[in-house]
């Protein structure tokens, strides 16, 4: 019994897992929590790669494959 | 075995359960506010420049202070920004003439239970949370305009 308390409670204390409350939303908008370094510079790639692969619609940035918008 | 299950089930409840904090209701004392004179009717508004609808809150709690603070209405509002300069910049586009705390530890969001941003209670004069808005739409202004009215006529 005490072996399936330590267990359930260690289980529960390892997790990675952290509720965020919604006051707190402004950790995830910090510019590190993003997963881009550079939004900017991502959006600019992204529009080359679709203009260049004609795969626009792959992603959510928009763009059509002439490069041309 | 049941009898032999439930010790667990209390250790997994309470250790599942003990993070969420309880949200305060309409009817229930406001937890302490230091600043704020005694007697007043007061909208604690939990606002940070993350949030879109606070863009919208902020100027009308702003003129709703204006119209209603000589009769003994107040404002607190409780910054959740992280950065400090960001709510410094939204404040700069968006001014406002009431009071502004800051709740770097997060104890104010915790005692009064905020679920959402942004949230809004509204005490009355003898420190009763009589309503509770949930985010902030051009309704709920108007809204709060009257239940302000109605508790400015109460006796204190």
């Amino acid at each position: 019994m005490i072996r399936a308390l330590a267990l359930a409670v260690l289980s529960l204390a390892v997790s990675a897992c952290a509720p965020v409350a919604p006051y707190q939303r402004g950790h995830l908008a910090r510019p590190d929590m993003a997963f881009e370094d550079s939004p900017g510079a991502a959006k600019a790639l992204e529009k080359v790669f679709v203009a260049k692969e004609a795969a626009s619609g792959s992603s959510s940035v928009g763009g059509s494959g002439c490069g041309c918008n | 075995m049941p009898y032999r299950l439930s010790p667990l089930a209390a250790v997994l409840f309470t250790v599942l359960l003990a993070p969420c904090a309880q949200a305060l209701q309409a009817g229930e004392s406001a937890p302490a506010l230091g600043g704020v004179e005694a007697g007043r009717v007061v909208y604690v508004d939990f606002w940070a420049s993350w949030c879109v609808p606070c863009r919208k809150s902020m100027p009308a709690l702003e003129a709703l202070y204006r119209k209603h603070g000589a009769a003994g209405f107040a404002v607190v509002g409780v910054n959740k920004d992280v950065n400090e300069d960001d709510s410094r910049r939204f404040l700069q586009r968006v001014p406002v003439t009431f009071t502004l705390v800051k709740d770097a530890d997060d104890g104010l969001a915790r005692s009064f239970g905020v679920k959402a941003m942004p949230s809004g209670y509204l005490v009355d004069r003898r420190g009763i949370v009589r309503r509770v808005h949930r985010g902030f739409t051009d309704a709920t202004a108007a809204e709060l305009d009257e239940e302000i009215q109605s508790l400015l006529r109460e006796p204190r």
